[in-house]
């Protein structure tokens, strides 16, 4: 009897901490997908440290009133549908008043159609693919650029500064890579550029000799690599070079990763990207380097823009004063603040416009090289 | 307790040792010349620490040392088997059942979410089981049906405007059809060799799928799929039909439990009619089988015509569910899953597969919150259910032993 | 002309990692009839292994100094480890369903498959893990037609290693142990072959073999990463049921039609189909002679 007796008194000791903290603690739910497991995880480790830090930024700056802390749920998307949409159910049952992601478009168009059923704003930071934002859907918003401005401006970098009149297109059929590819391809026919070939590889693949051997002997002034992750393009540049392929290789933002390089050393020289043009001089910039480098290494193509979308949300939550969707949304429309990556200010389709630029890798580098309205930087 | 459990623990040294030789190579040598064992011995330590609890339960209950907390159990479970048994099985079944129709109201939005994945791979795992569990051919390209039976919906759908309920059927019909394409050809091989052309003939169908872009649209996938919708009497202004759209995912459920409903009364008829002996037996011995009269060509034709059938109406649900199709459901890899789900449930046993569908689709989800560690635990788990239930959760009553195992 | 020869012999090299692979996947399935799945898993681990040794040697500056000791080094390194890891995976996830249906058993192997891309994934991140190596760059270039070292590294080493592996299997004692362990079981206890002993040497040839590949594709694509094995595994299991599966010889046949199916399939048709090139090939072998090209015919009641 006396046994008992203390067990139950222990065990209620044991629950009261938890009483307690649940009676005080008010959370601010918010959601994040990518893919966390599978070829893209390492892209969408990014996307989940960049709205980590952001959350931290912001709490150390007071916070949400009304909220003790912020948590994030990250969710992992393995950039299949099924999941994506798995996963944005499971945040709508976790209230989460907005979610950051996703990154593959194809994850990030069913799992948006969902979340806005239950109208739950979406900032997606890194699907560039048109048709995000071209739904009309009401919570979808997106801080990176877009595909039908990337490939125009690559064109006529590839035009204007490379003077190419010949090219070669790879994509390995993906909704984002070949989306990408069809844009150059357009722009190249505008602009008078001849396409030689637009070729296919599959995603997965390692091997590109075959396509690299056809690119090799058609000579084009320019290889456009339209490839998802740097990881397939590493390889592609490592096995260009060794095959000799002559051509100039111009790629887009997927490649901004620093880790491209590490791969690639120095088959990566002399490689041209579009990227949308983030400016590493401003100070927010160079604060979110001193927080985001030492822990989680460095800052790769996403993770600026996943800290800018989730700054934007988290403000938005802080001026409508409540997590309803309409005031956060009338909010995020309204707002206009100087973000890590970008000027921050939404259309009214949620875009926020684009800014691509082309760099240059110079020793191991980005280097902004190219501007469609200045010409060539310094 | 040491004595009488020698060898395990000698085995669970060697096997700890093993690992702490694994783990070191990849955890202790660095890029910049050093070697290191702090790390490898603190991962060690915690894996050793989990694995000895885990034994030590194992091990106690083996030699009876749980008594005080199996006893208990046992005698629910006893009372529970008495509490059962006075009831007739329809009773049980009308239970299950009211218990699935409430379920959606009972729970939220992404446990009705889970639940229709679950019945959605009920049909599939079922289908399936068909040419797995009962004519005991080795698919390992399954879901490229799924793939047919979703893609026919969202093509007829999109491009023409077909409403669900016609092409229903229709993705059933395509689905068979490819069915009979791969069954076709694959029929004059056995074992291995199937299971390496049907994954030959599912990749093949997720390449065409990715590439073609005229018809599927690539790898963007079709958006706009228009989901279940069903004709409501109305009578304002005399009498007529309003189209109502199943959006909310509650409805949904309702259609994909009963579709469910459906197939599992189909395989459970198909299981027990001279049609199923007859893959049985051919599961059994193809030669001898033949030699009592069954025509094995037909039948096993039968079986991935079958087998499709129910992929091509799962798939057709999925599409209207999803709203989305893309070529990334259909992988490999998801194959594999449903395979899983059959095998780890109990070959031909048509509980057993459900409980497969359950645990193979909800053990993801309830690690979900582990992140990147999910899906190690996903295999650590396949493993050891395999190791402790090979036969399967809930193994098929019927199921002899075959041949080659007798030895 | 030109064109052709360059991409034959990228095809040379690509066939001689699917044979490599297969090679494993072949001797795995003759010896015990079980379709290991995890046997790209052994692949990237291999790799992986390779990068770490390589690394690390860098790291101490003997890369400059001693390459060919270093690259040696890794080699053996790093097919030793496959074949510990391999030795144990079939200790654990495969030896206790040696009597239970075969499906338990490849279930058991496909959960090892996740298993341990997910535990390569743990211990050594998410990213892709470059080469340090320099080693091998370049090659010799006849007109248009380049020939990098490294081909030639792969090119010879798999001839080697296809040899070695062929004079072990057919000339030894241990050879001949493998072959009877294969036959009958029972029988070749009977005359005092430890059944298990020959089960975990197989296991450990096959993941050495597949940890050589893994390093070869690493130095020869720059990068490994936790996730390579899956690809090649089912390609080189194609390849190992093409050549007829439980054949050593006809797992290298096989890894070399796949591998030049799909370069000329990429380099002549279209690259997005190469992988239907292939699955077709093996489609139509299988149809006209269902046992692959080099098989035996197998018991009727296996199934």
């Amino acid at each position: 009897m006396r046994k008992k007796s203390i067990t139950l008194l222990i065990m209620g000791l044991m629950i009261v901490p938890f009483l307690v903290t649940m009676a005080a603690a008010k959370t601010l739910h918010i959601g994040s997908m990518s893919p966390l497991t599978g070829p893209y995880a390492s892209d969408g480790t990014d996307i989940k440290n960049g709205v980590l830090t952001a959350i931290e930024v912001f709490e150390e700056a007071g916070g949400v009133p009304g909220y003790d802390k912020i948590e994030l749920h990250a969710q992992d998307t393995a950039c299949d549908p099924r999941q994506a949409v798995a996963s944005a159910n499971k945040l709508i049952n976790l209230e989460v008043a907005g979610v950051i992601g996703a990154y593959c478009s194809s994850s990030t168009i069913p799992a948006s159609t969902t979340l806005d059923e239950e109208s739950i704003p979406m900032i997606t930071p890194a699907s560039t693919n048109e048709k995000v934002t071209d739904r009309g859907l009401e919570y979808m918003f997106r801080m990176c650029g877009r595909d039908d401005d990337q490939a125009p401006a690559s064109a006529k970098f590839m035009k204007e500064s490379l003077q190419a009149k010949s090219i070669f297109i790879v994509d390995d059929k993906t909704t984002y890579s070949q989306g990408l590819a069809d844009g150059v391809k357009k722009s190249c026919n505008e602009l008078g550029i001849k396409v030689l070939a637009h070729e296919h590889v599959n995603q997965g693949d390692k091997d590109f000799s075959a396509i690299l051997t056809m690119a090799k002997t058609a000579n084009a002034d320019v290889l456009y690599m339209s490839l998802q992750g740097f990881s397939p393009g590493s390889m592609m540049a490592i096995q260009a070079k060794r095959l000799g392929v002559k051509s100039q290789i111009v790629t887009q933002d997927a490649m901004f990763q620093p880790k491209f390089m590490e791969v690639a050393k120095d088959a990566a020289e002399g490689i041209y990207l579009t990227y949308g043009f983030t400016d590493p001089t401003t100070p927010e910039y160079k604060a979110f380097e001193k927080r985001y480098v030492p822990k989680y290494g460095a800052i790769a193509a996403y993770a600026t823009y996943a800290y800018d979308s989730a700054t934007a949300l988290l403000k938005a939550i802080k001026a409508a004063g409540s997590t309803d969707p309409a005031k956060i949304k009338a909010e995020l429309m309204k707002m206009e603040f100087a973000g890590v990556s970008k000027h921050v200010k939404f259309k009214a389709n949620g875009d926020t416009g684009s800014s691509y630029i082309a760099f240059k890798i110079i020793d191991g580098k980005f280097v902004p090289y190219w501007d469609p309205e200045k010409g060539l930087l310094k | 307790m040491i004595q009488e459990f020698k060898k395990i623990w000698k085995q669970y040294a060697i096997g700890m040792l093993w690992l702490l030789g694994l783990l070191w190579p990849l955890l202790g040598i660095h890029p910049d010349g050093t070697l290191t064992f702090q790390k490898t011995f603190t991962v060690w330590l915690y894996i050793l620490a989990g694995t000895l609890v885990c034994l030590f339960v194992y091990v106690a209950n083996q030699g009876g040392q749980l008594r005080f907390i199996t006893t208990p159990v046992d005698g629910v479970k006893k009372s529970i088997s008495l509490f059962v048994k006075p009831f007739p099985r329809w009773v049980w079944f009308v239970v299950i059942f009211v218990l699935a129709v409430i379920y959606p109201q009972i729970t939220g939005r992404y446990a009705t979410d889970v639940a229709i994945n679950v019945l959605l791979y009920i049909c599939l795992g079922l289908g399936l089981n068909v040419v797995v569990g009962l004519a005991g051919m080795l698919d390992l390209g399954y879901i490229a049906f799924y793939g047919v039976g979703a893609y026919t919906y969202a093509v007829l759908n999109v491009t023409y405007g077909v409403g669900f309920w016609f092409c229903l059927p229709l993705a059933a019909v395509f689905a068979t059809i490819a069915g009979c394409i791969v069954g076709y050809p694959t029929l004059r091989m056995r074992g291995d060799y199937l299971a390496i052309v049907t994954l030959g003939f599912g990749e093949i169908v997720r390449i065409v799928l990715n590439n073609w872009m005229e018809l599927t649209n690539g790898p963007n996938g079709i958006l706009g799929v228009k989901p279940v919708s069903i004709l409501i009497p109305v009578f304002e202004n005399g009498f007529s039909f309003e189209i109502f759209w199943v959006k909310k995912l509650q409805f949904f459920y309702y259609f994909a439990l009963a579709l469910a409903i459906l197939v599992i009364i189909g395989v459970h008829r198909l299981n027990y009619s001279r049609i199923g002996r007859a893959w049985e037996s051919i599961r059994e011995d193809e030669t001898a089988a033949e030699l009592m009269g069954v025509n094995t060509f037909i039948y096993k034709l039968l079986a991935y015509a079958m087998g499709a059938f129910f992929a091509g109406l799962a798939g057709a649900f999925f599409a209207a569910r999803m709203r989305f199709v893309s070529p990334e459901s259909f992988t490999f890899l998801e194959s594999a899953m449903v395979l899983c789900m059959v095998v780890l449930g109990g070959m031909g046993s048509i509980p057993g597969i459900m409980l497969g569908v359950v645990a193979l689709i909800a053990l993801p989800e309830v690690l979900r919150d582990f992140e990147s560690y999910r899906m190690l635990i996903f295999g650590a788990t396949m493993i050891i259910m395999m190791l402790f239930r090979p036969a399967g959760l809930i193994p098929a009553q019927r199921v002899g032993k075959r041949s080659e195992e007798k030895e | 002309m030109e064109y052709f020869i360059q991409q034959l012999i990228n095809g040379l090299t690509l066939g001689g990692v699917y044979a490599l692979i297969a090679l494993g996947y072949t001797m795995v399935y003759g010896v015990i009839q079980l379709i290991n799945f995890a046997h790209g898993e052994f692949f990237a681990a291999g790799g992986y292994m390779g990068v770490i040794v390589l690394s690390y040697f860098a790291g101490l500056g003997y890369m400059e100094t001693h390459p060919v000791f270093c690259l040696t080094a890794s080699f053996a390194l790093s097919m030793a480890f496959c074949a510990y890891l391999a030795i144990g995976v079939e200790k654990i996830a495969y030896k206790p369903l040696r009597k239970e249906s075969r499906l338990a058993a490849l279930l058991s192997a496909l959960g090892m498959s996740i298993f341990l891309s997910n535990g390569l994934m743990l211990t050594q991140g998410v990213y892709d893990k470059a080469y340090p190596s320099e080693l091998f760059q370049g090659g010799l270039s006849f007109g248009l037609v380049t020939v990098s070292y490294l081909q030639m590294l792969i090119v010879c080493l798999t001839g080697a290693l296809l040899v070695g592996l062929n004079i072990l299997v057919f000339k030894t004692k241990i050879g001949m142990a493998m072959r009877a362990t294969a036959q009958d079981k029972t029988m070749s206890a009977l005359v005092s072959i430890s059944s298990n002993r020959i089960i975990s040497l197989t296991f450990a040839i096959g993941a050495g073999l597949a940890a050589a590949a893994g390093i070869m594709v690493g130095l020869y694509y720059g990068s490994v990463r936790y996730d390579m094995g899956f690809v090649p595994g089912i390609k080189a299991f194609a390849a190992a049921v093409l050549g007829g599966i439980g054949n050593i010889t006809g797992a290298m046949v096989g890894g070399l039609i796949i591998g030049m199916v799909e370069i000329f399939g990429a380099g002549y048709l279209s690259g997005e189909y190469k992988d239907v090139f292939a699955f077709i090939i093996l489609i139509a072998v299988l149809y006209f002679k269902p046992t692959g090209i080099m098989g035996e015919n197998i018991d009727d009641t296996r199934v």
